[in-house]
């Protein structure tokens, strides 16, 4: 393959043929153009003519350029261009390929799956052995994961199941592996790496180096903009969360947007991150209420896949639980003076509180001990609070009349002997008020209400760090709350009650906010249980949470903190349910460095943005065209084309005459204009055809409402269909003679399609070839029933029977299967004093062009619309008896016949129009009188 | 005048050209002569003949017969009176047009071919003639002629059928060879591209008989003026061989030379035989051409 920049061509040697182009230039150039062809009729007078002198006609000069560019657009294309060509293999032996799998390269995936399908593909191709080796360790043994040499196709299925993992490569490891591989000639080595240096040495030459040992290696890497970014660890402050996050430094700014969701994936907010350029670490405060802060469980970059962009907050982020020494039973005695009872109400609304002794407490895993005045502890206790202290944990002490007396040196700061009592009955000072807060003091920014007094106080010895270690003091200068760090914990002492025996401070709701702050300001401790945490669920390479694997195992508290973070700990969520302790990928990965320099005999790669791109088919496409453009014009310089707009316009209209002597023109005439119309047609088709449909339905809209008009269903089958448009013709045209019903030609329905609330009656021919119906056309038929039409429902055949359904006969059948869905009310035979009786004539039976049949109608009893059937069914095959042809004559013979039936067919038909259009009408008591009259005739 | 305006294209040839014709006066064929074959016709002749109509009392000479004495006139004086009638006699005009190929072209979409103009202008005068009272027939159809209204929409359709032009029968692409009636008129309308020996045998044969005629040779611009350019390969419509001209420019000329001497002959062989001869071009109105055949063929006035 020969590389031209982003060209790659694959049939080099075909350009050679470009050198023939100026051959082929000279060949144009002598040959003249193809004469005009023209027929004339005076041809003879033609005849013996001769031009003085025979200077050759020349094509013209731009003629020869379009086939010239038609001749190396071919040529070109048959050189198969390939647009960005990737993966190319050079030489021979097996292909070694090298694929980092860690949690860096989820980032952009995509593009090495590609690449490693094309490498596969083109090893296929090659018939090349392939050796697939992945960095990211799998958690088996070395001897399980040995490497050979695969048949490509083999290799494909392997490399199918290639996934990135959670965790980080260790290439030490696959170099170890590679080592052990034996070939038998210089391979092809292509490393996909995911562009970062994997551990805190690097080590990337090293394994460059022995990747070279294999053989001529090449190497891809992410662009710089393309390598991951790692979301690190936020830091609690006092009042917010601090979001971090890290990537390489490159001199571009990069900005990421994380997202922090709930325990059930709701968001809770979102916040963008700003990379300077050249920095690696960005932070950015995000303020919340520490309601809200606390239901944060997971914190995503946003668009960025890879456990690298996940972070689960735990505890250690979150609640800050709040254990309570219980002193005894001797609270119980007066709760409501119990410094506990002040304690847990301050604290309920923040924080979750249990209560203990203090070992249990510890072994609970509370991020702070509040600890009221209970005099000293014992020193065994005192130790192991210490120890907790220094682990992190926040030891909160209140002052109290036993505390005044004695120490235990687990306090922030030296104590005076006794306390101090002001305002009391024989002092002469006021009880003190408290001072505004400093800024450095974690309650900077609470607001002093008025009424706060401490009425007594432990006093701190005077001390050089005294005004450091104070948070809180009263107007008099004297420190009310002070702290102290140690190790990775607090001790912070309040130097008056926890009740209201010292002051009334716990009374104010500024006592709540200072508990609080205190409490934000504690850590944490890492809970001291030894128990090991089961994985509860856990991430895969792409950042997904998930179900463990079977390889992932427990871990102890101790190896979150280490940052254990491998096959068999993959990053996510350890513990129960009740307890869940975050395990992140990035308390286990160094800070992020790109791969640095590599021996020099690497070819250095970058992933493709893009696919490759065969050019071929767009070559050959412009050649087509330039070949059409080619043709055109040379049917233009014969004289076979005429662009002159009545030129076209004949030629559409006169077609057909293109085989007399005009043809030629004619034919190329015809043939532009058919591409004129052929696009057209292709632009205004869609259009023209919902126009047209639209119309068309309006117009049937108005056909039949401005007219009234009879309907009947379309069976499809042809004969039935126009026995059933004559019939109704033929019925309509008597009501036109003899009534007042002048109804128009009748039309034709089709069940579903065709609106039916425009007729009063509609015939439904039953035939045993009509299809069932849709539920469109059911639910349309039980609309028109329900308000108000009449159906008239026609068997056509010569029955006597007197049971309606489950007859055996072919058109019964397919009326049962027909009106299935359909709500058809309960029927009875015609009762003798129905309206279809009298409804315009006076009829005892109704006859079609078969006598004899049962005519069902709904229950007049039962029938909801004022008794009027909406449902008629008889067997008579009525339309056969009103069809009339064209001249009026009937088209069907009766049977048994005679044209009285065929008259008492008329009667039935008129009266059932008569019946849908007026209804009950004649069932009215006003006009039995007259009836009676007539009948006694 | 424009011709579209009069003459729009999608009426039926009959109607177009009894539109035509109907901006000018019947035609009279003039008559020369007076022959026993000359059938009776409706028209007057304005002299006195055989006819049915009343022309003049003329007083008795000896010789006349008693039937021809008008008494009712004669009963109005002393004298007797003889009742004369009108000279009726109708000529009978054979028309023929040039079906061939070489008839079936235009140079131009716009342009009507010569056959369509040639249909025309025969029916045209087929309308004019008939209105005379003349008798008309196609030639080589061995049709009579005939005057009758009817005979007009037979002859349309004798030369166009749904569109389609019918093909007179011809030979050597001029007017068959019939023994017709002395004393008739030929009409031939066509391109008379022909060599000229052809045509003058074959005018010969019919003046030879007894007959006048009336040639009128239809053109295309483009057959007059030659207005190709470059290199043409020409083909013939009645399988002549094709000729290639590198520049058709060039030859001009001499085509036009050779294109008087056809047309000069032609008037010159028609002139010998006692004959008229026309030219007509297709982008010219067919009224005037109509005209021209109207004067030519019409009663002169003084001319007996």
């Amino acid at each position: 393959m020969l590389t031209l920049g982003p060209l790659g061509f694959v049939n080099p040697w075909l350009l050679f043929a470009l050198a023939g182009l100026p051959i082929l230039w000279w060949l144009l150039r002598v040959t003249p153009p193809a004469p005009k062809r023209l027929s004339f009729p005076a041809i003879r007078l033609l005849f013996g003519l001769q031009p003085p002198e025979e200077t050759p006609a020349r094509t013209p000069w731009w003629l020869i350029a379009l086939r010239m560019l038609l001749a190396a657009l071919v040529i070109i294309g048959l050189a198969r261009p390939i647009l960005n060509p990737s993966a190319q293999l050079a030489g021979g032996g097996p292909v070694v390929v090298v694929v980092d799998n860690g949690w860096a390269a989820a980032a952009n995936w995509a593009a090495r799956e590609r690449l490693l399908g094309e490498l596969l593909d083109q090893a296929e191709r090659d018939r090349r052995a392939v050796v697939l080796a992945t960095t990211a360790p799998d958690g088996r043994e070395a001897a399980e994961t040995r490497l050979s040499a695969l048949p490509p196709a083999e290799a494909r299925r392997i490399a199918q199941s290639i996934q990135p993992r959670p965790w980080a490569v260790d290439r030490p490891l696959a170099a170890e592996r590679l080592r052990a591989l034996t070939l038998e000639e210089p391979a092809t080595v292509v490393w996909l790496s995911d562009g970062l240096e994997s551990g805190a040495e690097p080590e990337a030459a090293e394994f460059a180096q022995a990747l070279a040992d294999l053989g001529s290696v090449q190497i891809y890497r992410d662009v710089p903009d393309d390598l991951p970014r790692l979301l690190l660890p936020p830091e609690i402050d006092t009042a917010s969360l601090i979001l971090r996050a890290g990537r390489v430094a490159t001199e571009t700014p990069d900005s990421l947007t994380v997202q922090a969701s709930d325990d059930r994936g709701r968001l809770v907010t979102q916040q963008t991150l700003d990379f300077e350029p050249e920095a690696a670490e960005t932070a950015q405060a995000l303020t919340l209420p520490i309601e809200l802060r606390n239901r944060i469980t997971r914190l995503d970059i946003e668009g960025e896949a890879g456990a690298g962009a996940v972070l689960f907050l735990d505890e250690r982020w979150r609640r800050r639980p709040v254990g309570l020494v219980s002193a005894g039973p001797l609270e119980s005695a007066q709760p409501l003076l119990s410094e506990l009872y002040y304690l847990e109400r301050a604290l309920t609304p923040f924080t979750e509180i249990s209560r203990g002794d203090i070992g249990q407490l510890m072994d609970r895993g509370v991020a702070v001990i509040a600890l009221p005045d209970l005099g000293p502890l014992p020193p065994e206790q005192a130790t192991a609070l210490e120890r907790w202290v220094e682990a992190g944990g926040l030891l909160l002490r209140f002052a109290g009349p036993r505390l005044a007396e004695s120490d235990d040196g687990l306090l922030p700061v030296e104590l005076r002997r006794g306390g101090r009592i002001m305002g009391g009955a024989l002092t002469w000072s006021d009880p003190a008020e408290l001072a505004p807060f400093t800024h450095d003091s974690p309650f900077a920014g609470l607001m002093l209400p008025e009424d706060v007094a401490v009425s007594r106080q432990v006093l701190a010895e005077p001390a050089l760090d005294l005004p450091e270690k104070t948070w809180a003091q009263l107007t008099d200068g004297t420190p009310l709350v002070t702290a102290e760090p140690r190790g990775q914990g607090w001790l912070a002492l309040v130097h008056t009650t926890a009740n209201t025996e010292w002051s009334d401070l716990p009374l104010s709701g500024l006592f709540v906010e200072m508990l609080r702050r205190i409490v934000a300001v504690s850590q944490g401790v890492s809970g001291t249980s030894e128990a090991a945490l089961p994985p509860l669920s856990t991430l895969d390479g792409f950042g997904r949470l998930g179900n463990p694997p079977a390889t992932a195992l427990a871990l102890t508290a101790e190896a979150i903190e280490a940052g254990e973070v491998g096959p068999r700990h993959p990053p996510g969520i350890y513990g129960t349910d009740a307890g869940r302790r975050a395990h992140n990928l990035v308390a286990g990965v160094p800070v992020l460095t790109p791969i640095g320099s590599l021996p020099g005999t690497l070819e250095s790669r970058v992933y493709a943005g893009s696919d490759e791109q065969d050019l071929l088919p767009w070559l050959l496409t412009a050649a087509l065209v330039v070949a059409l453009l080619d043709a055109l014009i040379a049917l233009a310089l014969r004289g076979h084309l005429s662009l002159r707009p009545g030129g076209l316009r004949q030629a559409a209209r006169g077609g057909g005459t293109a085989g007399t002597a005009r043809g030629g023109g004619t034919a190329g005439g015809v043939g532009t204009a058919a591409v004129v119309l052929l696009s057209a047609l292709l632009l205004a088709s869609p259009a023209a055809q919902a126009q047209s449909g639209d119309d068309d339905d309006l117009r049937r809209i108005l056909a039949a409402t401005l007219e009234t008009r009879l309907a009947y269903v379309v069976t499809g089958v042809p004969q039935v269909d126009d026995i059933s448009r004559s019939g109704l013709s033929g019925l309509s045209r008597l009501l036109l003679r003899r009534t007042a019903v002048e109804p128009s030609d009748p039309m034709a329905v089709e069940l579903g399609r065709d609106e039916l609330a425009f007729f009063p009656l509609l015939y439904w021919p039953i035939t045993a070839e009509q299809t069932s119906l849709d539920s469109a056309a059911r639910r349309a038929l039980n609309e028109y029933l329900t308000n108000g039409g009449t159906l008239l429902i026609d068997l056509r055949e010569p029955t006597a029977g007197t049971r309606l359904f489950g007859e055996a006969s072919r058109n019964s059948q397919a009326l049962q299967r027909l009106t299935d869905g359909i709500q058809i009310p309960q029927l009875v035979p015609v009762p003798p004093e129905h309206v279809l009786t009298k409804a315009f004539y006076l009829l005892q039976d109704f006859p079609g062009r078969y006598e004899g049949g049962t005519l069902w109608v709904e229950n007049p009893d039962e029938a909801d619309n004022d008794g009027v059937a909406s449902v008629v069914i008889g067997s008579n095959d009525w339309a056969g008896a009103w069809a009339i042809d064209d001249l009026g004559r009937p088209r069907a013979a009766v049977v048994p016949g005679g044209e009285r039936q065929r008259e008492m067919a008329y009667r039935f038909g008129v009266n059932l129009v008569m019946y849908a259009l007026t209804g009950n009408y004649k069932a009215d008591q006003v006009h039995v009188p007259y009836i009676l009259e007539r009948l006694g005739q | 005048m424009e011709l579209r305006s009069v003459l729009p294209p999608d009426l039926p040839l009959q109607q177009r050209s009894e539109a035509l014709a109907a901006t000018l006066p019947p035609l009279l064929v003039a008559a020369e002569r007076v022959a026993s074959s000359v059938a009776q016709g409706v028209h007057g002749r304005r002299r006195v003949g055989q006819g049915e109509a009343f022309w003049q009392f003329r007083p008795y000479e000896p010789g006349d017969t008693p039937q021809t004495i008008d008494w009712r006139q004669t009963a109005k004086s002393d004298r007797v009176f003889v009742r004369q009638m009108e000279w009726e006699a109708a000529q009978s005009v054979w028309l023929w047009r040039d079906s061939s190929a070489s008839m079936d072209w235009s140079s131009d979409r716009n342009l009507e071919t010569k056959r369509a103009r040639a249909d025309l202008l025969l029916l045209g005068l087929a309308v004019l003639a008939i209105q005379a009272g003349e008798r008309v027939a196609l030639a080589g159809t061995g049709r009579r002629p005939d005057a009758s209204r009817a005979t007009l929409t037979r002859l349309t359709l004798e030369i166009e059928r749904g569109k389609e032009a019918v093909r007179l029968p011809d030979e050597d692409g001029l007017a068959p060879r019939q023994e017709l009636p002395r004393f008739g008129q030929l009409v031939w309308f066509g391109d008379f591209l022909q060599p000229l020996e052809v045509i003058e045998a074959r005018v010969r044969y019919f003046a030879e008989r007894g007959l006048r005629g009336h040639i009128l040779q239809i053109l295309d611009p483009a057959e007059e003026g030659l207005p190709f350019q470059g290199r043409v390969r020409f083909e013939g419509l009645e399988g002549e061989d094709p000729w290639l001209l590198s520049r058709v420019e060039t030859v001009r000329g001499a085509y036009l030379e050779r294109l008087a001497q056809q047309r000069d002959g032609l008037i010159e062989i028609a002139r010998r035989a006692g004959w008229t001869a026309g030219v007509h071009h297709t982008d010219s109105t067919p009224q005037s051409a109509l005209l021209g055949l109207y004067q030519t063929l019409a009663v002169q006035p003084g001319r007996r």
